[in-house]
């Protein structure tokens, strides 16, 4: 089985295991640029937080796979992967890491530490088990 | 650059910050106004830096939401004094987290344990999420009500969720949930985002 990289909540139960090449989007200039490119399905986009509201334009134009820093399954950005269904893991935490996101208390380095790791790196979703998703090295 | 944002740009960039992503027609809609008008503006706002065209939509730069929040503040510094609003924010909070467990569970139900999307085949199921969330539309009238008493655009939030309520009892049950119409989830969203600008707080995970 391939490595896990990541683990987070699922948000729903899906066969699909989208593949692609890790991009991580700090800002709507990102998504925009993204969008623009032409190439938004070639990546799983990552996000901080579930109330990344900016990240809805690339779900609406057929994003693959979303991985979440935040949030739960019942944010906003939850509901919207479900009715995109585009696979989506939430608040993933790296395997290789003890650090954990605390609602309110979590510090910059968390964010920075996952970012750095997957940012660039193939991976494939797993989100076939009802409560977690899996982030799969894929290169 | 620097200069601030009039009240019609500031409406229609609003708008598309809201949307995320929207046609002149979507923003006309939604503010009640002209889409020819409304072209023209967000010609202007893309001009100043504050919107990009993809896609046959407008999108907010990263410079939209500070420019925004300047002209907020200086629009609705009295909404912000109003205790009866403040009060009415308090209760929204809750009725808000209760909206986002009620549009999970239309999406999906519990069988067993686990989750699994609802398939909409139970109209009894179905039936009840549709009540829960009158309600907690109805739950909103007081906020919106005053929140219109200080800016009529807040009216279009109640006459929005009229249209979305008629059409989900017609029938129309992508109107509850989907995000390519405006749907009872999509207005919620819109509101709720707009709300925070306008009191100048920030989201809560």
């Amino acid at each position: 089985m391939a490595e896990v990289l990541a683990e987070g909540y699922n948000v729903f139960d899906t066969s699909k295991s989208p593949s692609g090449t890790v991009k991580y989007l700090a800002s709507p200039a990102d998504v925009i640029a993204l969008i623009q490119s032409g190439k938004l399905k070639e990546h799983i986009l990552l996000v901080r937080g579930g109330t990344t509201t900016f990240l809805a334009p690339a779900l609406s134009m057929g994003a693959i796979g979303v991985i979440t820093m935040s949030g739960a399954p019942e944010s906003h950005l939850g509901i919207l992967s479900r009715e995109f269904q585009t696979p989506c893991v939430m608040t993933a935490h790296l395997t290789s890491s003890e650090s954990r996101y605390v609602v309110g208390n979590t510090p910059e380095a968390h964010f920075e530490e996952i970012a750095k790791t997957l940012d660039g790196r193939k991976v494939r979703l797993d989100c076939t088990d009802h409560e977690i998703g899996r982030v799969l090295a894929d290169d | 650059m620097t200069e601030g944002l009039d009240k019609t740009d500031y409406d229609v960039l609003n708008a598309v910050a809201l949307k995320k992503m929207a046609s002149a027609d979507a923003i006309a809609d939604a503010i009640g106004g002209d889409p020819q008008q409304v072209a023209e503006r967000l010609q202007g706002l893309a001009g100043r830096g504050l919107v990009v065209e993809a896609g046959g939509s407008a999108l907010p730069t990263d410079e939209a939401e500070p420019a925004l929040r300047a002209a907020a503040d200086q629009l609705y510094a009295p909404v912000r004094a109003d205790r009866t609003v403040g009060e009415l924010v308090e209760r929204f909070e809750t009725t808000n987290s209760q909206f986002l467990t009620t549009m999970s569970a239309w999406q999906q139900v519990d069988v067993g344990g686990r989750k699994v999307a609802n398939d909409h085949s139970d109209a009894e199921y179905d039936g009840k999420i549709i009540d829960r969330l009158d309600k907690l539309i109805a739950r909103l009238t007081p906020l919106l009500d005053v929140l219109a008493t200080h800016d009529p655009r807040f009216s279009a939030y109640p006459r929005r969720f009229r249209t979305a309520l008629a059409g989900v009892d017609a029938g129309r049950t992508e109107l509850v949930s989907s995000p390519t119409v405006d749907s009872i989830h999509n207005i919620w969203f819109e509101f709720h985002e707009d709300l925070l600008r306008t009191l100048g707080r920030e989201r809560e995970e």
